[in-house]
């Protein structure tokens, strides 16, 4: 024992008692036979020599190096083993005698390394913990915290600050990367007419206070990222889950993002199917199991740590192993698990873990519910850094570009400026995770509001400065949302059930201001389980007394399948879609005193099924009285059929008979009830028009780069394809919503071409055209505004880049 | 309608810029894409010398069972009351172009072409625990099993990714006769109808209609030439009158232009008649006639003679139709085969007559095969999924081979440089009719096609940082079917 220690510390001495020279015969035996698998970021079997430390560490199968015992290092038998399946090198020469003796000399000797010595500098170790770097001293008044970062970052590089974007450019940027839309012909208009010396951070305030605008076009980020779709694959089979309405109510509050992570980690049912992952039919890889695919999930979409390669074996590009990958699997497992290495069983049991035990460590004898909320709370603990800095990079990167760690995915290597990243990580636990208000922080900083960089060709082959943001391309939603307002063809009908309605507020706890009081009815005639036969009409009423003038009254109604409304004996509208709910406007139909509401719901389809009918009423009085009307258990219904004018009386027949409704249960009609509530929310007149990402993939978005998001996605790409350029010049569904917008707007009144033009460059485009611009967009248009001008003139300004891109 | 073969030959207009484009687009889409491609030092692919500089891949989706066309076993007729167990093949065998070798009866013209290609008898699937078609198709066409971590390009995108277009005006990847909406499966479909991680300029141009594909290179409907031209003339004068100059020069904005010139020029290209098989002789049109399928194989011929890379065309999936029998399986394969044997027998003679043959390889493949009693493979706990549960058939609706099969099935290659007139591998001649000789996994089977078409099966992209194969792991092994 004495004699092994007092060998150690002798060996560890570099050139001495030592016959071997570490640097002058080891390293190049080293490098020339292991070097391009096991140093540098080569980790291939899981093990790396590029370190002492990492030597003594080992691989997949155990140590290889036991210093002062050649016999018992695995190092000497694979370099001179005859067995091929284990030799190393695998491929290609052997060590020489000498090379061998050289190495068994080494290790014999106590396997002494050069203090501080890597085959190559160890790689970059990213941060965990939060960083406080001090901010520069402020330049030319830029006073905000990111400019004083990258005004400091410049001038040591002695670049120039990138100059200020234009008003419109900013206007059209903010619009585009708060809420998705474009800003219309008038809002552009207004920001210019604005002379305030702060009308750039009250625009900025004033989009992100668009709640429903703002869901409706984060839904998107989000959607890719936690890969949430309303229709694809691992559907058929029930092997998914939606958390469409869980993640919509979430950004319409702008709920903290440690919270909403939390709710994702440790799910409830509503937002479970992030943390389920997609389930396929038959036997799957052992790497794609589900509890895997939370491993990876959670890793990707929170931390940036791609563990996709460590589910499957020990990666080889960084430093996380098949045990990590295992280790966040088996907090969410609710069966013992084994890891499983390339598809072949281990032996060796799983232990829950995540891979920041300096944090604190889950503790994997407690029930799976308690482990999953311990590890919510460690992702979300205040001092994870990490957790912080991918969001806000995530942020960053859909604002101006490109991460500050780039790819997004990629926290494992090293920022271009890692105080930014740090006074944006900081600002968002200041705010209490609030991301609207680090959007704002992005958004308000002359950094963000500063000119396109122009990109040379090969930019993305050098290292990155910063030269301003760069222009990001619209996404499939963002282009098909701008087509759709410029021709006004926005369909109404959206997939998800989500409440587009304002976040009530916190001590509410009815479902908002405009909450649907009505209850799906049907005639009382259902007991026994009677289901309605098909083609089954039904009348039903309910008499309205009005105390005074009507001031406003709107209705929404939809029956399953069809209905037609008559108030006081005049047909109002009819519908044959439940899920599309019809709006009127009643005001000029009811009267002061008694008025008759009367609905003629039809049963349909192929066989007896439910029937249901809905209708709503918000009336509001001269004098300012409000008053509700829904269908409850106060309507009436008959089974005679009314006349023409709804009345149901018939000379020379029996009277009809009125009898009570039964009260339904509105679960068949979840989507037909969201849909009556948002309605009546916006005012009843008009649904809120449809967004691109809130309807199902069609060909166009599919085409135009919208993901069907099997795996998470966290950027698009930022090229236009040859497809989807012949899909934008001569594809049919582009042609028809030109087509269509060319018709509506050759029906409004203009002034002349030039006016047409002109409007179409300030909405397209949130800027006037130039002259030679105006001439060829008149030439297109022709005198007399033909329709085939202006969808010519509107495809031609649509493929302009400066309309594809956010710049 | 079609551009007025009078048009200006110059046009698109030709701009000072137009040159420089044109210039930056003969260096090629590759710099556009994700995933740079992968040199591993010990694995450096020796890229072997292409036999083939085109593939039309025929894709006989939903499970073709190889004892009903091309690997037929003892046949009897159907009798009421009989057994399964009495049933290997519902169709006789046929005598061929090839001495010894017969196929079904059915198949009577493609039996003519037999001597023009490599016939292989033991391909084989794993069984995935149960049988989804979409999950094996993906398999089959990407060669990696699903979920997969990363989005896996489609053979024909590797095809675009490592070969590129053959003429640059033409789309590399061809998709002909699969819808991918309003259709079953049709998500499951579109996850492995991509070019993945590569990016959408490897993707295909799906074209499910063929009698519809010369609208895909013509003006919007409703749009005439000299409208179309003098839209895009517009197009091209307000991005020169754009008030910032320097955004002209920027790389983002370049390779956006430079794609609607890539559309434009096939718009305007001559090769645009190649997409109206309208065109054809009428006799011509009627030999290959036999519904979608046939019209898509004489499309595929007019679009590899006019420098098509790959082309797939496909009897389409939709479930429970087509091949993908779980019932009458004798009577829609009888249909079926009439659907394929004339457009495939006279696909190959027209190659041949035109000099194409030799150096374009047509594979005729499917997902897996079909048996009358074995779901799977022997020993497979996959569900069965036949119609008819019982063991004896008391209805001619019975009587096919209505469970999947993925131990054993076939594949054929004609041209291409595979040899001629050869069989590899074989089947049993009893049930289960599992490979029993040189079987050939989905890794080596297209270890094979890219063999033939000058593509290591190592060759690997980046993604995320580490290495994707063309073939899993890179370890597919092309088989010895090269003359």
């Amino acid at each position: 024992m004495r004699r092994t220690l007092i060998l150690v510390s002798l060996a560890s001495l570099p050139g001495f008692a030592s016959a071997v020279d570490f640097a002058h015969e080891v390293v190049p035996v080293l490098r020339k036979h292991c070097g391009e698998c096991h140093t540098g970021d080569k980790k291939k079997g899981g093990f790396s020599m590029n370190t002492r430390a990492a030597f003594l560490e080992g691989g997949e199968n155990g140590a290889v190096l036991v210093p002062g015992s050649a016999d018992r290092s695995k190092l000497l038998e694979v370099v001179t083993t005859e067995d091929a399946d284990l030799r190393m090198p695998p491929k290609g020469e052997r060590l020489s005698p000498a090379e061998v003796s050289v190495l068994r000399a080494w290790v014999a000797a106590g396997a002494a390394w050069t203090e501080g010595f890597a085959f190559k500098q160890p790689a970059y170790e990213a941060p965990l913990r939060p960083r406080r770097p001090e901010l520069p001293p402020v330049q030319g008044g830029r006073a905000h915290p990111i400019d004083r970062v990258l005004d400091a970052w410049t001038s040591a590089r002695r670049m120039p600050s990138p100059a200020p974007a234009s008003d419109a450019a900013f206007l059209r940027r903010a619009h585009l990367d708060l809420i998705g839309l474009l800003p219309t012909d008038a809002e552009a208009a207004a920001f210019a007419a604005d002379q305030r010396p702060d009308k750039r951070a009250r625009l900025v305030d004033s989009l992100l206070a668009r709640d429903i605008d703002y869901a409706d076009h984060w839904m998107v980020f989000w959607n890719d990222l936690l890969r949430n779709d309303y229709a694809g694959t691992g559907y058929i089979d029930g092997g998914r889950k939606q958390i469409s309405v869980w993640l919509y109510e979430s950004l319409l509050s702008n709920k903290p993002y440690d919270q909403f992570t939390r709710e994702l980690v440790a799910p409830s049912a509503a937002s479970e199917g992030f943390a389920k992952g997609i389930v396929w039919r038959g036997a799957v890889s052992a790497g794609q199991v589900p509890e895997l695919q939370f491993s990876q999930s959670v890793s990707q979409t929170f931390l940036g740590i791609n563990m996709k390669c460590a589910s499957c074996h020990d990666s080889f590009v960084d430093r996380w192993k098949l045990r990590d990958a295992y280790g966040l699997a088996a907090i969410f497992a609710d069966r013992k698990m084994e890891l499983v290495r390339c598809d072949i069983p281990t032996g060796k049991p799983a232990a829950a873990a995540w891979p920041y035990p300096e944090l604190g460590q889950v503790d994997g004898s407690k029930p799976r519910a308690e482990r999953l909320a311990q590890l919510a709370a460690l992702v979300t603990h205040p001092e994870n850094g990490r957790f912080q800095r991918t969001i806000v990079n995530r942020l960053w990167h859909r604002l101006m570009g490109r991460g500050i760690v780039h790819p997004t995915d990629a926290m494992d290597t090293p920022p271009w400026n890692a105080d930014l990243l740090d006074v944006l990580a900081n600002r968002l636990v200041e705010t209490k995770y609030d991301l609207k208000a680090t959007l704002r922080f992005i958004a308000t900083s002359a950094a963000y509001q500063a000119r396109a960089e122009i990109l040379e060709r090969g930019a993305d082959d050098k290292a990155y400065a910063y030269r301003g943001p760069r222009a990001k391309r619209l996404t499939a939603e963002q282009f098909v949302d701008a087509v759709w307002r410029l021709t006004g063809t926005t369909p109404a009908k959206i997939e998800p059930q989500v409440p587009r309605v304002a976040p009530r507020a916190p001590s509410a706890e009815n479902s908002g201001p405009e909450a649907l009081l009505a209850r799906p009815v049907w005639s009382d005639d259902l007991a026994g389980g009677r289901v309605p036969a098909v083609g089954e009409a039904r009348a039903f009423r309910r008499q309205v007394k009005l105390a005074a003038e009507v001031e406003s009254a709107h209705c929404v109604v939809t029956c399953d399948n069809a209905f037609v409304l008559y108030v006081n004996g005049r047909k109002i509208g009819e519908g044959s879609d439940w899920e599309d709910p019809q709006s009127y406007d009643l005001a000029e139909f009811l009267v002061k005193g008694a008025n008759q509401i009367t609905v003629v719901g039809r049963n349909l389809g192929d066989a007896p099924n439910p029937a249901g009918l809905y209708f709503q009423m918000n009336v509001r009085l001269k004098g300012g009285e409000r008053l509700k009307v829904g269908t409850d258990a106060a309507w009436e219904w008959s089974a005679s059929a009314p006349d023409a004018r709804g009345v149901v009386a018939a000379k020379g027949k029996p009277a009809p008979v009125w009898k009570p409704v039964a009260l339904l249960t509105g679960d068949p009609w979840r989507r037909a009830e969201a849909r009556m509530a948002e309605m009546l929310a916006a005012g009843g007149t008009r649904a809120l028009p449809a967004r691109a990402g809130l309807v199902k993939s069609d060909l166009l978005q599919r085409s135009l780069g919208r993901p069907n998001r099997e795996q998470i996605v966290s950027m698009r790409p930022n090229e236009l394809s040859t497809l989807e350029a012949m899909d934008l010049a001569n594809g049919q569904a582009m042609a028809g919503l030109l087509t269509a917008g060319a018709a509506r707007l050759k029906q409004r009144a203009w002034a002349s071409p030039e006016a047409l033009a002109r409007w179409l460059y300030l909405s397209a485009l949130s800027r006037e055209p130039a002259a030679k611009e105006l001439a060829v967009a008149v030439g297109l248009l022709g005198p007399d505004l033909s329709e085939q001008g202006i969808a010519d003139l509107l495809w031609a300004v649509c493929m302009l880049p400066e309309f594809q891109t956010i710049r | 309608m079609s551009l007025p073969s009078s048009f200006d030959p110059s046009w698109p207009e030709p701009l000072a810029r137009r040159e420089f484009l044109r210039q930056l687009a003969l260096a090629g889409a590759a710099t556009l894409s994700m995933g740079a491609p992968r040199l591993l030092a010990d694995e450096k692919p020796a890229a072997p010398a292409a036999t083939a500089d085109a593939c039309i891949l025929i894709w006989l989706a939903g499970g073709m069972a190889a004892p009903e066309t091309f690997d037929p076993k003892r046949y009897a007729p159907y009798e009421k009351g009989m057994s399964y167990e009495r049933v290997l093949s519902t169709f006789p065998a046929i005598p061929t172009s090839v001495d010894g070798v017969r196929i079904c009866q059915g198949l009577e013209s493609i039996a003519q072409v037999m001597d023009r290609g490599t016939l292989i008898r033991s391909a084989v699937q794993p069984d995935l625990g149960s049988i989804l078609h979409s999950r094996h198709q993906f398999h089959w066409h990407t060669g990696y099993v699903p979920p997969q971590t990363v989005a896996c390009p489609h053979i024909g995108a590797w095809m675009a990714r490592v070969l590129g277009p053959r003429n640059p005006v033409m789309p590399a990847f061809i998709n002909i006769g699969q819808r991918l909406e309003g259709i079953g499966e049709s998500e499951e479909l579109k996850s492995f109808t991509t070019a993945g991680f590569f990016g959408g300029e490897f993707g295909p141009m799906n074209l499910p209609f063929p009698e519809e594909a010369a609208a895909a290179v013509r003006p919007p409907k409703g749009m005439d030439a000299g409208r179309f031209v003098n839209r895009d003339r517009a197009f091209r004068r307000l991005v020169d009158a754009g008030p910032d100059r320097d955004l002209l020069s920027d790389h983002h904005q370049q390779s956006m232009l430079r794609s609607m010139d890539n559309a434009y020029r096939l718009l305007s290209a001559k090769e645009r008649a190649a997409f109206d098989i309208s065109l054809e002789a009428k006799e011509v049109q009627q030999a290959y006639d036999t519904g979608r399928f046939g019209r898509g194989c004489l499309l595929a011929r007019r679009l590899v003679e006019n420098g098509a890379r790959f082309v797939e065309v496909t009897t389409e999936y939709v479930p429970f139709f087509q091949w993908d029998t779980h019932g009458k399986g004798h009577e829609t394969v009888a249909k079926m085969h009439a659907q394929i044997d004339r457009p495939i027998a006279r696909l190959i003679r027209d190659l041949e007559a035109r000099g194409l043959l030799d150096r374009t390889l047509v594979v005729i493949a499917s997902e897996f095969s079909r048996d009358a009693m074995i779901e799977g493979r022997p020993g497979s706990t996959a569900k069965d999924q036949s119609f008819n549960k019982s063991s004896i058939m008391t209805s001619p609706d019975h009587y096919g081979l209505h469970r999947h099969f993925t131990g054993g099935t076939s594949v054929v290659m004609f041209g291409g440089g595979v040899k001629k007139g050869h069989v590899y591998g074989a089947t049993a001649d009893e049930r289960p009719l599992v490979a029993v000789k040189d079987p050939v996994s989905i890794s080596d089977m297209h270890a094979t096609i890219f063999r033939a078409m000058g593509i290591s099966p190592k060759t690997a992209y980046d993604v995320e940082g580490r290495p994707f194969y063309a073939t899993l792991d890179g370890k597919g092994v092309p088989i010895p079917i090269f003359g």
